[in-house]
């Protein structure tokens, strides 16, 4: 390997920092095709080997700035792992199967027995929480295969989720604020992942 | 001069003409401006992933002189988007020129 190999692997290296198998698999090819014509160029005109290498090097600009601009629009690695991760999940919240309706429904007759026993809170909140799972375990049966209609379902879900933190939490602060700063955070790596990604290729729990 | 913001149309107005590889692309925009603009690669190519992610341009795999090359091609709503920024461009360099006069 010569000097300047060497110097365009180090580039390579600064460039792709924390960046997913596939991005850095891309971004290295690209690159090295870009510096190879690069190289090319410079020695039709007559530059030597050398000034060729620096020149197409010098081209790259910053690798630090890159691997910034880089990370804007291609899958991080911990965004990569989110992903394969969350799959498990939307498998299951997907699978169209009537099983999980079983967990809302004995929620509900929970909620009666607590209502009919006078324990209202403890009875709305178990209910809160059931209508909602209902919602999500029904969203493989909605007509959601839009970016629009995702956010509607979202907005939904996220009222009902903070209606839930809220009131599980009443007279916790620390506690509200706990779940609510997890809960702004997957949808923070959703909201980045929806960027980067094309609608094409969202999975289904993107969407949710 | 602050020049943000223009590398997508940049790209966009370059693929109108024929699809391209990004080298050829960094060349064509640097030789057109006759070397004012001269974007480093480093910023080109993310630049053509967030155009790809948008649906605005689309990769292939191609050949040049039998070296694997990734070309890039403009899609419909590239063409829209283009013709939007196009618009956009014409307005604001002619209110510029109103307020700091002709060149």
């Amino acid at each position: 390997m010569t000097t300047f190999n060497s110097t365009l692997e180090a580039w390579l290296k600064l460039a792709t920092c924390g960046l997913s198998a596939n991005s850095i698999a891309r971004v290295r090819t690209e690159i090295q095709q870009h510096y190879e014509s690069a190289v090319q160029a410079s020695l039709a005109r007559g530059a030597t080997s050398e000034v060729a290498d620096r020149a197409a090097l010098a081209s790259l600009g910053d690798a630090r700035t890159s691997n910034q601009q880089y990370r804007k629009v291609l899958l991080t690695s911990s965004e990569a792992r989110f992903l394969r991760e969350a799959s498990w999940e939307s498998r299951a919240l997907c699978s169209r199967s009537k099983w999980p309706f079983l967990i809302p429904a004995a929620g509900l007759c929970a909620a009666v027995v607590f209502f009919v026993r006078g324990e209202h809170s403890l009875a709305e909140l178990l209910l809160l929480g059931m209508a909602g799972l209902a919602l999500l375990f029904a969203s493989p049966w909605l007509p959601i295969y839009t970016p629009a209609r995702g956010r509607v379902f979202r907005c939904v879900r996220y009222t009902w989720l903070i209606a839930l933190v809220a009131l599980a939490s009443e007279g916790q602060p620390w506690m509200f604020a706990t779940l609510l700063s997890t809960l702004a955070w997957i949808e923070s790596v959703q909201i980045s992942l929806r960027r980067k990604l094309p609608v094409a290729d969202w999975p289904k729990h993107l969407y949710l | 001069m602050n020049l943000r913001g223009t590398l997508p149309t940049l790209i966009l107005e370059s693929l109108e003409q024929e699809p391209n590889h990004g080298y050829s692309i960094a060349q064509g925009i640097k030789q057109r401006s006759r070397g004012v603009l001269d974007f480093k690669e480093g910023t080109l190519y993310p630049a053509l992933h967030k155009l790809e992610s948008d649906g605005l341009v689309e990769s292939y795999e191609g050949a040049e002189n039998g070296r694997p090359r990734r070309y890039y091609r403009i899609t419909k709503d590239g063409h829209g988007m283009l013709a939007k920024d196009r618009a956009e461009w014409r307005q604001v360099s002619r209110a510029v020129t109103l307020i700091l006069g002709k060149a």
